[in-house]
């Protein structure tokens, strides 16, 4: 819940409902989200801004998990340091994920927050889904 | 040590709110295997390196004891993570994301991975439905993602993010042993004349050790070099799910071993830091530029969001169920899309979903996209069918299920498996024999054909005519046990383990109303009256309704044997389904088919495995049309199902095809289906009740046959996986045995295998 209790957050608005987004499994066990567009949220955001922000991920992860140069050097130097370098040292896949966190902050201030939508992080979730959470609107003329 | 999580040092969550792996009481002897394990290879190890060495790096180099030394070291690092590494486990799910997942949500979700139908199961424990090659481990309690086993020589899961070093300990250790074998035998070869020294019989004991633990070693070696470079899982290759040669994880030999041995390091996923929240949402909110078509989708939805929510819910949840259970017949179309009747002009998005359907923004509007859009619609269809518990609302669903029984677009697919004649010719023959509405052409869901999974409901008027006796049914009679059953929540029943209710085969209430939980070897549920004309793919997820239904058939149908209700479960006859599907379009099938019901009336379960009354979650839906074998894209539908089994006095329980069958439906499993089906029905004529015993053993037999493998490369991997890996053969042939076996008592109740949390081994007889 993204709901504090703070003096500040009593502004918050109240969750009306939460959309969850699963992972696309169309191509193998990658790390890879659907794009569709949920009908929840229909009202509250443009389709195309929201299949961009999925793609994006998308391709945020499929670079965490590129098999490629990079993560066989880093797996080859675990190998002879008898993996004490992860003791010291992120891995590619971490830093990829702090960097998607990053860009779901930012989206989430730039673009949601105004929306009174709020991305969650698919890790938090153990990158099964991407839980969006709804918030009410108590404006006229809301939903 | 209870699942630790040694990478990044972090052990466990950090925060309360965090989900976390719930502890579990100390077990001492969980640490035996292990620590025998630990002691064999540093005792002998250091042996080898206090008695053998110092004569080797004299009389030859120095560089004997270096190269000793670094591969003692290598296989100590492995060793260690692959013992204290998290092997990718799933953290729980909270609570608002299964909101949906509620009470009518299906046990299983169906996904197509690369044109092949997956089956996702829900995990009560866990409460989420499992990622496609996750499984959940009852020794350790958690899902473990690309869960490969649990190995008890190092007291852990092997699962994505361990898996890599598994794999190096086990190349590693072998390597070490050769060696300290070869140099103590040089040891021994050059001290003949000392034999009775404390250097030479240290040495001789230390070879003695090693060359023991060579055999299991290298051969478990072999096996999962073998398993990477096809890109399974043991889990996968034990419980023979691509026995049909299909597997859709894999990437080419190359590409295989690359994944394993040079990705990045997968991230764990418990025990990581949660972000504090610091983006404030507050309105007013933005508002997004509404489109024409959207405008006018709102104004067809207006009113109907509240009352559908929750039937719509259920119904996505019930899509792919619907795979695995009997899709209810097919609704009328008119009273398909409730309350939709004025709203043709549907969300452009959804319609065309149904092709032939009217659009029906209400329905889809809330429904989780948990499977691939645009495949499942049927299937959301059907389990909305499945779901609903009111008159009307079954008339919408079987509606609904007509409609997408009329789609073509999900009649047969191609099958992916080239090798898969049987199955590929009887879909061929079903998809001949069956147009939209037609007969079950559309046959067996798609676990043959690549992609689909829904084919079933294919006959109109059966199903239809189910639909409408159906409804009729659940409503008089569903609907105050249903009311009982709902305010428990499925999942609770799905965690309980099956109260000993009247398993004596009667159609009771309570039997109805204890749905149990057990692994997937769902055995007990009765089979299928054999010859039930039923269409295919008729299947309620209520086992209310299946129960009901199934006793109508059972009147109409004037089955010589009993049939069981549908309501038992499950077993998880594809085959037989399969080929009862496909029965009216191809006649020769047809026949076949009814020898095969005839013989095995027990087949019909596979579909009707929801013999648990709503809960989906629970069961699948027990396949109400009797024979039909609608369901057919899962072999391995386990759920164990403990409504009791109708009155019928099946002999043979349908004796499930692959020995082990697992939540994943895959293409090459109606091969293999087959296969098993003509074994049964050799098997099943040499006995109508004490069947146990020669389909155990066909089953292994089968088993070993289909595994693709003599038995021989199990052999070797069982002295060093005694528990892990033979276990869960083990277990499955006890489990199919014992949960058979109560079946084929007259109106013998139905054993359910449970693992810790009402898990599975995930594997299904």
């Amino acid at each position: 819940m993204a709901e504090t209790h703070s003096l500040q957050d009593l502004r918050q608005a109240a969750v009306a409902s939460k959309v969850f987004v699963q992972r696309d499994y169309a191509s193998g066990t990658i790390c890879k989200f659907q794009t569709k567009f949920p009908a929840e949220l229909e009202s509250r955001i443009d389709k195309q801004q929201f299949e961009e922000t999925m793609q994006t991920l998308n391709n945020l992860y499929a670079e965490a998990e590129k098999l490629g140069g990079r993560s066989y050097l880093e797996g080859c130097l675990a190998c002879l340091t008898a993996y004490t370098i992860f003791l010291c040292m992120e891995t590619h896949y971490e830093k990829v994920l702090k960097k998607i966190a990053k860009y779901i902050q930012e989206q989430n201030e730039k673009i949601f927050a105004p929306l009174g939508l709020l991305l969650t992080d698919p890790i938090e979730r153990g990158l099964r889904v991407v839980e969006i959470t709804i918030f009410e609107d108590r404006s006229i003329g809301s939903r | 040590m209870p699942s630790g999580s040694m990478s990044g040092g972090v052990s466990g969550p950090t925060s309360p709110p965090q989900p976390t792996v719930p502890s579990r009481p100390l077990r001492p002897s969980r640490y035996v295997p292990v620590s025998a394990a630990t002691a064999f290879l540093v005792g002998s190890t250091s042996l080898f390196f206090c008695f053998t060495c110092p004569w080797l790096s004299e009389q030859f180099s120095v560089a004997v004891p270096i190269y000793n030394g670094i591969m003692f070291l290598f296989v100590l690092a492995n060793f260690c993570m692959a013992t204290f590494m998290d092997p990718g486990i799933f953290p729980r799910a909270e609570e608002d994301e299964d909101k949906e997942d509620d009470f009518r949500a299906p046990l299983y979700k169906t996904v197509e991975i690369r044109g092949i139908q997956v089956r996702m199961k829900w995990c009560s424990t866990c409460r989420f439905y499992r990622p496609p090659r996750c499984s959940h481990c009852s020794v350790c309690d958690n899902c473990v993602e690309d869960f490969d086993h649990h190995c008890p020589w190092v007291n852990n899961c092997i699962g994505r993010r361990n898996y890599r070093y598994f794999f190096l300990f086990l190349i590693s250790l072998t390597a070490h042993i050769m060696g300290v074998f070869g140099f103590g035998l040089l040891f021994i070869l050059y001290h003949t004349q000392q034999l009775d020294r404390v250097h030479s019989a240290v040495t001789m004991a230390v070879m003695c050790v090693a060359g023991l633990f060579f055999i299991p070693v290298a051969g478990l070696t072999g096996f999962h070099v073998v398993l990477v470079a096809r890109g399974r899982t043991t889990n996968e290759q034990v419980t023979g799910k691509f026995r049909g040669g299909v597997n859709p994880f894999t990437n080419g030999c190359f590409r295989n071993v690359s994944h394993v041995l040079c990705s990045s390091q997968a991230p764990r996923y418990l025990g990581r830091k949660k972000k504090a929240q610091t983006v404030s949402v507050q309105p007013p909110f933005l508002r997004p530029q509404l489109t024409e078509a959207q405008l006018a989708a709102k104004v067809l939805d207006n009113g109907i969001h509240g009352d559908l929510h929750r039937s719509k819910s259920s119904l996505e949840m019930m899509e792919s169920q619907s795979a695995d259970a009997e899709p209810p017949p097919p609704p009328k179309p008119e009273l398909r899309y409730p309350g939709m009747s004025r709203g043709p002009a549907g969300h452009p998005e959804e319609s065309s979903l149904l092709n032939k359907a009217p659009p029906t923004p209400t329905m889809f509007k809330y429904r989780p996209t948990y499977s691939s859009p645009g495949k499942n619609h049927t299937a959301l269809t059907h389990a909305y069918a499945n779901q609903m518990s009111r008159g009307d609302s079954l008339k919408e669903s079987s509606s609904s299920l007509l409609q997408s029984s009329q789609q073509p677009g999900y009649r047969s697919e191609p099958s992916l498996d080239g090798c898969e004649v049987g199955g590929a010719e009887r879909s061929g023959a079903e998809r001949t024999g069956g147009g939209p509405g037609g007969p079950p052409a559309s046959g067996i869901p798609g676990y043959s054909l690549g992609g689909r999974s829904y084919p079933s409901f294919s006959d109109p008027t059966v199903l239809t005519g189910g639909a409408s006796r159906s409804s009729s049914v659940r409503s008089s009679h569903n609907a105050p046990p249903s009311e009982a059953t709902t305010s428990t929540s499925y999942k609770s029943l799905a965690n309980q383990t099956p109260p000993p209710g009247p398993r004596n085969g009667s159609l009771s209430y309570d039997s109805l109303l204890t749905p149990s939980e057990s692994p997937e070897f769902e055995s007990a549920a009765p089979e299928m009256p054999p010859g039930r004309p039923r269409a295919p793919g008729v299947g309620y997820s209520s086992p209310y309704l299946s129960a009901q239904i199934a006793q109508q058939r059972e009147a109409e149908l004037h089955q010589p044997s009993a049939s069981s209700a549908v309501l038992l479960a499950s077993p998880q006859h594809a085959v037989y389904l399969r080929g009862s599907i496909a029965s009216p379009p191809a006649p020769p099938e047809r026949e076949r088919e009814r020898l095969l019901h005839d013989s095995q009336p027990h087949h019909h379960h596979h579909h009707h495995h929801h013999h648990h009354h709503r809960p989906p979650r629970f069961s699948r839906p027990p396949l109400l049309s009797d024979s039909g074998p609608t369901q057919p894209s899962y072999p391995y539908r386990t759920r164990s199902t403990d409504t009791p089994l109708p009155p019928n006095t099946h002999p043979p329980r349908s004796p499930h095809p692959p020995p082990l069958g697992k939540s994943l439906s895959y293409s090459s499993a109606a091969a293999a289906e087959m296969q098993y089906r003509l074994v049964r029905k050799a098997s099943a004529s040499v006995g109508g009740g004490g069947i146990q015993a020669p389909k155990d053993e066909i089953q292994m037999k089968s088993y070993s046959r289909t595994n693709g493998q003599p038995k021989p490369p199990f052999t070797p991997s069982s002295p060093s996986h005694p528990v892990s890996v033979s276990t869960r053969p083990g277990q499955a042939y006890s489990s199919a045995g014992s949960s058979q076996s109560p079946a084929h008592k007259p109106g013998g109740g139905v054993k359910k295998v449970t693992g810790v949390g009402g898990t599975t081994y995930e594997i299904s007889v």
